[in-house]
């Protein structure tokens, strides 16, 4: 894929390595002179362009008309908007992300058609708050801009559902338990397969089924 | 009377303020604090002190209720964005928006949208005195 990015700070800059690594075809714009001279070194492969990606000129000299992709990770909110839609107004660019800097200015985005803002802010704020408040859950992973998430939850003895098999458990809805772990056991469960004390739990949940779902199998939060 | 509303409180801004404000409901949009108090006793309006890239400062500005909104901060790219989005959500009649750069003055033109170029108009009147 070719991709555009524009505003390169430490987002674009870690995100630009590890599209080139992954074999994409990079290319990052930015206004600093001296920030572009120091990329031009140290991104191998990857095509730098100094100037305002604000202006439709720069994002020409970028090719932009031919990228899959145009991310927008300015600190500046107007200024991403602005890319992305020139990218695809102008250039017809299928898909554009954007790094969000205010989570107050994200109805902005969504009316400039902005495909895909990711509200960096609220997404580590959530996980922040994850990790701070559930000692017995940890989670693993968070997909689709944390909507659903894999957790390991590690089961007490007071469980409500210590020593029951899956059948005779209800879990609330939009979540599902992907494995057992028990000592060196992997178990994949079944109806029949039973719950004990100390087993630790995969599951995978969707947002707003988690608080339930850790209620479900440890009984408190 | 009609309900108009400023977003930029700088020299233009406020000099509009002042004057629409003898005779319509106006109500000003500004971040700094400062710029606000710049209107001086005289000015007989609203004036909402937040960030205009904020959805709720428009509401706070009643918005929905606008006759005309005119866009004089000094970011282009602020200008276009909340004139794009106030014509959009909002259907305000007639949307002002003050975008210093003579390209996107082009690339941004749309029905109801009046995009006023500094350059453009010093232009036309320096040729006027001739």
């Amino acid at each position: 894929m070719y991709i555009v990015i524009t505003g390169v700070g430490q987002l674009g800059l870690i995100l630009a390595k590890k599209l080139r690594e992954d074999e994409h075809q990079v290319c990052v714009i930015d206004k600093s002179e001296s920030l572009c001279n120091r990329l031009a070194g140290e991104l191998k492969g990857v095509i730098v362009i100094c100037g305002d990606a604000t202006y439709p000129g720069v994002l020409q000299e970028a090719k932009i008309e031919k990228a899959d992709v145009c991310v927008s990770s300015t600190s500046s909110d107007e200024d991403n908007i602005i890319i992305c839609y020139l990218a695809k107004e102008l250039f017809g660019v299928k898909r554009t992300v954007a790094r969000v800097n205010d989570p107050k200015h994200i109805p902005l985005y969504k009316y400039m058609e902005v495909d895909n803002p990711v509200d960096s802010t609220s997404i580590i704020a959530r996980i922040v708050e994850e990790e701070a408040s559930f000692s017995d859950v940890m989670n693993l992973l968070s997909i689709k801009k944390g909507r659903l998430s894999i957790v390991r939850v590690d089961i007490p003895q007071d469980s409500p559902v210590a020593n029951m098999s899956l059948k005779e458990i209800s879990l609330p809805g939009n979540s599902v338990l992907v494995s057992i772990l028990r000592g060196p056991d992997i178990i994949i469960p079944s109806g029949s397969t039973v719950i004990l004390p100390g087993d630790e739990i995969i599951a995978a949940t969707l947002i707003d089924a988690e608080k339930n779902l850790i209620k479900a199998l440890i009984g408190k939060i | 009377m009609k309900h108009i509303v400023i977003i930029g409180c700088g020299k233009a801004g406020r000099e509009l303020a002042m004057e629409l404000s003898k005779t319509d409901n106006v109500v000003v949009v500004d971040k700094s604090l400062k710029s606000l108090d710049a209107l001086g006793d005289d000015f007989n309006g609203k004036k909402v002190w937040s960030d205009a890239l904020d959805i709720s400062t428009l509401e706070k500005a009643d918005t929905t209720d606008a006759d005309v909104a005119f866009l004089l901060t000094g970011n282009d790219n602020l200008n276009l964005v909340v004139g794009k989005v106030i014509k959009r959500k909002y259907n305000v009649k007639k949307v002002i928006l003050q975008v210093n750069d003579t390209m996107k003055k082009k690339i941004f033109k749309e029905e109801g949208l009046t995009i006023i170029n500094r350059t453009y108009l010093i232009v036309e009147v320096l040729k006027k005195c001739i």
